[in-house]
């Protein structure tokens, strides 16, 4: 795992490079299994930073989370860099970033860190319960320790991880300007054996299990607005002249959101699962995602987020793309 | 006030008994705990600490219809609910108990809101005391407690073996009436138990805030650095406000299918763009910061200068959902400390 040391000393070496206005990573939480990303300013600040399995979060996120208010008449925007540090799955999102033109690959630093794997609260909860002290952890080897106060828990991966996790393709970063620490070896496989394992029910049982899910959805829109690939300024969902989806919440108006969110993620999702781990509802949103990632892969052998080379799925064109679902 | 107990197996038979009302309570669904109607009481749970969604959908759902009318036609058809549906919420924490009470004070300020007061007027709160408070609650900070019972028309202890039930009003007695021959009438055994408990669960609580003087302070932030401190991670989302038991705000939209329409009013929450934006574009509160700063003053100093109570209850919800650790004691400890 990453020193921490060297990791707040490159932090604040880059912040205090002259082109360089913010950084994105993560500090200590309040409480409980996850960090608190952050975003500081000044050089000094580095020494909060940390990287460990509790730096769940997908930073690439808070680039696009950034307000860009109108610049004052007279006064010129700030173009100077961001810096952000990334997981394998955070650097997906970047790398997406810049295939889409969200921004330039110029206009960010990229500080990479091999992971291996982070926490999944949900499961840490049910071991040990909500904690009012921030826990620690860190990977040894298969086992994940979790420190809570003067206890201290070893897990299997499975046990503890976050399901994206035990099928990560890609724990290092796919892009990056600085490497921290080691690359590390891949742990896992993805079989895609979840999607198939939906896929085998059938459409009565389907249905019934997503009326079931999408009729608690409260429609906080926490899975758009931590997802790194919902950076539209203005959400179709959200707007209100056309209003295409009403704000009242029901079987039907939730359906229509969830299924356009999904749809809006085709060949764009790159599996970070944030959507599913802020849902306070408790909503697998990753079964819609997950469906769709395997759809691409499988008809265009396309895989979203891996080389800032490439065209988005859905602005490209291959005359032996399959076509059966033309009508 | 009457003091009954009952075995654990008889919830069900007590539950069943309660023919007259309209009962809400817990229940485990889809790994949601929520307040809904209880069709069938071995449906109900009692294992949470706080449910998912506060109660405050029992008085004020998420969306509500208010009246329905015909497109073009000039009559409406008036949907509150009948003060005369007997209503019983069987279940709730004090915390949310209070909440009720808090937020009455603005449905019942310069406008009477007709449906929440009928439903306030139409329900008994049947209590139910924590004995494990969760790592963020912080009711005692805000004049609760675990098994207060203010706000409350009786009050569930679970002893373990047995419910111990006390009765705080008049409604509360008459609640106790209709429960069948499942209620026992129960002694100082009991009542020495649940007050031991309370007592414990007091001290179990482990987060706290000392709110005088945050009130006054607010204002004097307002341009203060804090708010862009925490907003830079915030990600604008409706947990905080919709997950809230004394968040109040609502959206008022007309829906209409060919002829048919209706006037709905549902949740609404400050943290969202659209909740300033006026029709010319401009938007009062551009960024997440002047958004976070409104939901803290709401609840820290504008809420108490006119109602005289902090509109927060303590709860945790807000902390325990947030997905980026913004943690709302962390908020008031740097707003004291500025």
């Amino acid at each position: 795992m990453v020193n921490q040391e060297e990791l707040r000393n490159k932090a604040k070496e880059v912040l205090e490079r002259e082109d360089v206005r913010r950084l994105i990573g993560w500090k200590r939480g309040t409480y409980g299994f996850e960090a608190a990303p952050c975003v500081i300013e000044k050089p000094e600040e580095a020494v909060n930073l940390i990287f460990d399995p509790t730096c769940v979060q997908n930073s690439a996120s808070f680039i696009v989370l950034e307000e860009k208010l109108p610049v004052p008449r007279g006064q010129e925007p700030d173009t100077r860099k961001i810096a952000v540090m990334v997981k394998g799955c955070d650097s997906r999102a970047i790398v997406q970033h810049i295939v889409e033109k969200a921004y330039d690959r110029d206009d960010i630093v990229i500080l990479g860190i091999p992971c291996t794997g982070v926490l999944d609260r949900r499961k840490a909860e049910k071991v040990f319960g909500i904690i009012e002290k921030p826990a620690e952890a860190s990977t040894e080897g298969d086992k994940v320790i979790v420190k809570v106060g003067n206890e201290q828990k070893e897990f299997e991966r499975s046990e503890i991880l976050m399901d994206k996790c035990l099928r990560c393709r890609h724990p290092n970063p796919v892009i990056s300007d600085i490497l921290l620490g080691e690359e590390v070896e891949k742990w896992a496989d993805d079989d895609f054996s979840d999607v198939q394992e939906f896929e085998s029910k059938s459409p009565k049982d389907k249905w019934s299990f997503w009326e079931e899910q999408f009729s608690k959805c409260i429609r906080c829109y926490a899975c758009r607005n931590v997802c790194p690939m919902c950076y539209c300024i203005d959400c179709v969902v959200t707007k209100l002249r056309p209003q295409w989806t009403r704000r009242s919440t029901d079987i039907s108006e939730n359906t229509v959101y969830h299924i356009q969110r999904a749809w809006h993620l085709a060949g764009r999702c790159i599996e970070c699962m944030e959507c599913e781990r802020v849902c306070p509802m408790n909503i697998p949103i990753m079964t819609l995602n997950r469906k769709m990632t395997l759809e691409v892969k499988q008809m265009f052998d396309y895989e979203p987020g891996l080389d800032v080379e490439a065209k988005p799925l859905l602005a490209s064109y291959n005359p032996q793309d399959p076509e059966e679902y033309i009508m | 006030m009457g003091e009954y107990k009952f075995s654990k197996e008889n919830l069900g038979k007590v539950l069943e008994a309660l023919k007259d009302y309209k009962v809400y309570a817990p229940q485990k669904k889809a790994d949601v705990v929520r307040f809904q109607e209880l069709s069938d009481p071995s449906e109900i749970t009692l294992e949470f600490t706080n449910t998912n969604v506060p109660p405050k959908e029992i008085m004020f759902p998420q969306t509500e219809t208010l009246f329905r009318f015909k497109v073009g036609g000039q009559d409406i058809e008036p949907r509150v609910p009948e003060p005369t549906d007997k209503m019983l919420v069987f279940g709730l924490r004090p915390c949310d108990a209070r909440a009720y009470s808090i937020v009455d004070k603005l449905w019942q300020w310069d406008f009477i809101d007709p449906y929440v007061k009928n439903r306030r007027e139409s329900s008994t709160i049947v209590g139910f005391a924590c004995s494990e408070p969760c790592a963020n609650c912080f009711c005692t900070s805000l004049g609760g407690g675990p098994a207060d019972e203010e706000n409350l028309d009786a009050i569930l202890f679970d002893l373990g073996e047995v419910f111990y039930l006390k009765t705080i009003t008049e409604k509360g007695d008459e609640f106790v009436q209709k429960c069948g021959e499942a209620l026992e009438s129960a002694g100082d055994v009991e009542r020495k138990n649940a007050q031991a408990q309370g007592k414990e669960a007091i001290e179990k609580i482990r987060r706290s805030i000392e709110v005088e003087g945050i009130s006054e302070k607010l204002p004097g932030l307002f341009n203060d650095a804090i708010w862009k401190e925490f907003s830079s991670r915030c990600l604008g989302c409706g947990i905080c406000t919709y997950l809230c038991p004394t968040c109040h705000c609502f959206d008022i939209q007309d829906e209409t299918e060919a002829l048919d329409g209706r006037r709905a009013r549902m949740w609404d929450t400050c943290m969202f763009a659209e909740y300033t934006l006026h029709a010319s574009g401009h938007n009062p509160r551009p960024t997440r910061a002047e958004r976070t700063r409104n939901r803290i003053s709401h609840k820290y100093s504008y809420f108490p200068e006119k109602f005289g109570v902090v509109a927060c209850v303590g709860c945790g919800r807000c902390i325990n959902f947030c997905p980026v650790n913004i943690d709302i004691l962390d908020i008031l400890g740097k707003v004291k400390e500025a």
